[in-house]
């Protein structure tokens, strides 16, 4: 019976051991470099709490983070309702409208708010030709376009887990409803939204836990005026070569972002999210 | 053809098997002789599924030993042990043809490819799918996907056929001409059957012997007349059918059976070998409705409550002095116009007709 | 129960949301402006005239391919290989192995790129080929991100395929390989092509990873943009933008179009 415990180790083991070379080892080397760099022991983690720079970016992370949550998931939850219970050409618009920018590059997306918001961009460009402004209004290299741009990055990701909450549903207890007399809107805000709440939990977890560690869109949008924390990291690791802190930081996102993972388990079952 | 088949009996001694604290199959014992048709039959959750994946090789009990022939078979693998077998919804393979999901076991087990393309016509004609050769199994209808199913677990000649509830998906009248189907392929084959089902008049139509599971346990093996009319519990007796229950009063033993009173009624049960209490059961068919007190045999006297038409059968709901509710059942040919509710009527039956629980 | 008026405003009020980033690309990329601004009165196409002059332009399109490819056939293979062996013999440790597999996808970005930059310059002491700015070490290093992606493809396309197939394969004598070419393999190819696709596009478009371990000699598309949006925002930017996002359209209508056609025929 020998070959039979090894036939599944010859298929699990290549990925196993590629990830455990060239990931969870070197993970934990950067956690060696958080207590070693540059001089052994705690003091990195204890800069990295009590350094008011790294707090308020901290703080500023989490509540952009939290802003962008609540807009994303609103947003997806509104075009997730059409794109699943709409007419077939509503369906095929929206589908298009989530599809399309869900493979289109982060860089190209980010771009496209800096042509559409940046001083000599679409909007003030018109604004100004329409003579309704004379000066251009500032709304990138602020937090203005970098909640903007996360949002559009976020928005497709929380349509997937909705949807598939808003498909999963059974048609005939809204049939039910409507023959019990209630209205649309009273069906729709008691029985079809607490039906898709874990839908919509998992969606804002996963886009919060995404936005945490995201750093592309805020650092082209914020334009290193309002740094988040995955960009602290970036800067810590290579501009000013603090590696013993970046990799301090690193570590507290990890935890942060695993603590929340546990919680997204707990609330949604994983095999709901897959669809 | 049947000389192919090297027909096999298979022997399970304290088969069990658990999954932590819960245990799906406890101590099973039995055996399957060379030839027969044996049914596995129980509700869901009984534990006959997972009988039959210990036996295809699937799973592997907790407990116990499973010989085949003689020799030790409980840790051989299925791909080792080479059962045909028959699974619920098919499981044809979807990217293949008929011919070619026919011809998978003969090219797995390496035989050339002109005997495969042999064996493979052979059975085909056989099960009645010529012309379907080149169609895949969407374009099938049930049936013909039920005889692919069949044909591809047949062709290789196995020692032993599995059946796991085949018929399930298929409509009443399909249902009982593959029912049909799969009985002359056993008489011609002469293959060791064995088929899990949780539909017993399927089970009594089929089987030579029915081994009937409940809770993970085998509570009786026997041929159907013997499941049927001398069920070992009360279980196997409401599992097979409906059945009325009599609790009589001083029952004694006689030579041949047994003596007891039911509301003021003798009842005399001959009974011979059979063990004696004061549980007496009859099926609905096994009385017979009169008019007036009948000479001779067992008798009780009650009032007609509903009647269900069945269309061949009519089934009477009855209502005893006593306030003990039967149910009685006639081919409806036999109903009389007076039987209508309200009508006080007898119910009687032979001595030798029912069975002590 | 169809959505109401309002219902249908709001999605198209974020549909538009969504789609006017990328329709704001467009007149920036034809601006005969050095600097990024609106077109006024003369359209010009000196950007996309300045991505065909640019040698590293082309350089960093054929590097991002190779890189894509060579990364995407290795995930591919291990998350098929790994998805298999999950389902085929659903070992008692599976779920916790596969939630091994996925930890590239679900932690943040930004400390997956930390740990690869130290796998990498790491490496970088030994080796010269698998490395800090190379692009065998980048194709490594995104076949690390986008495996989880993979895994997670396969799985899904496994999910749909019956099980008792299988069994019914092996209560035949299958071996496993006659079970994975003959049987589960064609039932699960369109599941396997699109993994690779998705694996190849995630890399192309790798930039988070890629700011870390590359510096001057892999220079990948995602990357030679990243440079032309930092500082003096180059409009060249908008006419490789212009590119890629018609490249993408025109795959998602075909698509469209081809599920559309399939679903009319059945």
């Amino acid at each position: 019976m020998k070959s039979d415990r090894l036939k599944p180790a010859l298929l699990l083991g290549p990925l196993v051991l590629f990830l455990g070379l060239a990931y969870l080892v070197p993970f934990l080397g950067v956690m060696q470099w958080s207590v070693t760099l540059p001089e052994t022991g705690f003091s990195q983690y204890g800069k990295a709490v009590s350094d008011p720079l790294i707090q308020s970016v901290f703080l500023r992370t989490f509540r952009i983070c939290l802003i962008v949550t609540l807009c994303a998931v609103a947003a997806a939850y509104a075009i997730a309702y059409v794109w699943v219970r709409g007419t077939p050409a509503q369906r095929l618009v929206t589908e298009l409208c989530i599809l399309i920018p869900f493979w289109i590059s982060v860089l190209t997306r980010a771009f496209g708010w800096v042509a559409l918001l940046s001083n000599r961009g679409l909007i003030n460009t018109w604004l100004q030709a329409a003579g309704i402004i004379s000066e251009p209004l500032t709304m990138v290299r602020n937090e203005f376009g970098v909640v903007l741009g996360m949002m559009h990055f976020l928005i497709p990701f929380a349509v997937f887990p909705i949807a598939s909450a808003m498909r999963s549903l059974d048609e005939r207890v809204f049939l039910a409803a409507r023959g019990m007399g209630a209205s649309r809107l009273r069906i729709f805000w008691s029985i079809f939204v607490p039906m898709t709440l874990p839908g919509i939990l998992g969606a804002g977890l996963m886009v919060f836990v995404f936005a945490l560690g995201f750093f592309i869109t805020p650092a082209i949008l914020g334009g290193g005026r309002s740094v988040m924390i995955a960009e602290l990291i970036y800067l810590r690791l290579f501009q000013s070569p603090d590696w013993g802190l970046g990799a301090a930081i690193s570590v507290i996102l990890m935890l942060i972002v695993g603590a929340l993972l546990v919680l997204m388990l707990r609330l949604v079952r994983p095999n709901k999210m897959l669809g | 053809m049947k000389s192919g088949h090297e027909a096999a009996e298979i022997t399970a001694s304290g088969i069990g098997k658990a999954y932590g604290d819960f245990h799906a199959l406890r101590d099973i014992s039995l055996t399957i002789g060379s030839g027969e048709f044996l049914t596995l039959l129980g509700p869901s959750g009984s534990g006959k599924s997972t009988f039959l994946m210990i036996l295809a090789g699937f799973e592997t009990p907790t407990s116990g030993t499973l010989r085949k022939n003689g020799a030790d078979i409980t840790g051989v693998p299925a791909e080792k042990r080479a059962f045909g077998m028959v699974f619920q919804g098919y499981a044809l393979f979807p990217h293949m043809t008929v011919e070619q999901n026919i011809a998978f076991p003969l090219q797995v087990q390496g035989r050339a490819d002109a005997d495969i393309k042999r064996s493979v016509n052979t059975i085909i004609d056989r099960v009645g799918l010529r012309g379907h050769e080149k169609k895949r199994p969407s374009g099938l209808s049930g049936g013909q996907q039920q005889r692919v199913a069949l044909a591809r677990a047949l062709v290789f000649e196995p020692s032993v056929l599995l059946l796991d509830e085949p018929f399930s998906a298929l409509d009443k009248n399909l249902r009982s001409s593959m029912q049909e189907e799969v009985r002359r392929l056993h008489q011609e084959t002469g293959t060791t059957f064995v088929f899990v089902t949780h539909d017993q008049s399927e089970a009594l139509a089929l089987s030579t012997r029915i081994g009937i599971f409940n809770h993970g346990q085998l509570q009786q093996i026997g041929t159907p007349k013997d499941v049927y009319e001398r069920p070992a519990n009360r279980f196997v007796a409401e599992f097979l059918g409906d059945v009325n229950f009599l609790s009589l009063s001083g029952v004694k033993a006689t030579a041949d059976g047994a003596e007891g009173l039911f509301e003021g009624h003798p009842m005399r049960i001959s009974a011979p070998g059979q063990f004696v209490s004061e549980h007496f059961a009859i099926r609905p068919e096994h009385m017979v409705m009169f008019e007036q007190a009948p000479a001779e045999g067992n008798m009780l006297k009650a009032e007609i409550g509903d009647i269900t038409y069945l269309g061949a059968e009519t089934r009477f709901g009855l209502k005893t002095p006593g306030g003990i509710d039967l149910v009685l059942q006639m081919p409806t040919r036999e109903v009389k116009s007076a039987f209508q509710p309200g009508r006080q009527v007898w119910a009687g039956w032979p001595a030798n007709q029912g069975f002590f629980l | 129960m169809k959505p109401t008026p309002i219902a249908v405003f709001l999605a198209f009020t974020v549909a538009l949301f969504l789609l006017l980033p990328l329709i704001a690309v467009v007149p920036v990329s034809f601006t005969p402006a050095r600097f990024l601004s609106m077109p006024t009165d003369v359209w010009s196409l000196r950007h996309y005239q300045a991505l065909l002059d640019n040698p590293a332009w082309l350089q960093s399109i054929w590097l991002s391919l190779r890189i894509g490819i060579l990364s995407s056939v290795i995930a591919t293979l291990l998350a098929l290989m790994f998805s298999l062996g999950i389902w085929m013999f659903r070992p008692w440790f599976g779920s916790l192995l596969f939630g091994f597999v996925l930890l590239p996808m679900v932690a943040p970005p930004v400390v997956s790129a930390i740990t690869l930059y130290f796998f990498l310059t790491t490496l970088s002491k030994v080796n010269d080929v698998v490395a800090y700015d190379t692009w065998v070490g980048v194709a490594i290093a995104h076949a690390v991100m986008i495996a989880p992606f993979a895994v997670v493809m396969v799985t899904v396309a496994l999910a749909q395929v019956d099980r008792r197939i299988d069994l019914a394969a092996r209560g035949f004598g299958a071996s496993v390989s006659q079970r994975v070419f003959k049987v589960i393999l064609p039932n699960i190819k369109f599941g396997v092509f699109t993994a690779f696709f998705l694996s190849f596009v995630l890399s192309w478009e790798e930039i988070g990873v890629t700011l870390f371990i590359t510096s001057v000699d892999a220079v990948t598309l995602p990357r030679m943009m990243w440079m032309g949006l930092r500082d003096n925002i180059d409009p060249a930017i908008a006419a490789i933008s212009v590119i890629l996002i018609i490249i993408v359209i025109t795959v998602i209508l075909a698509k469209t179009a081809v599920t559309f056609k399939l679903s009319r025929k059945t």
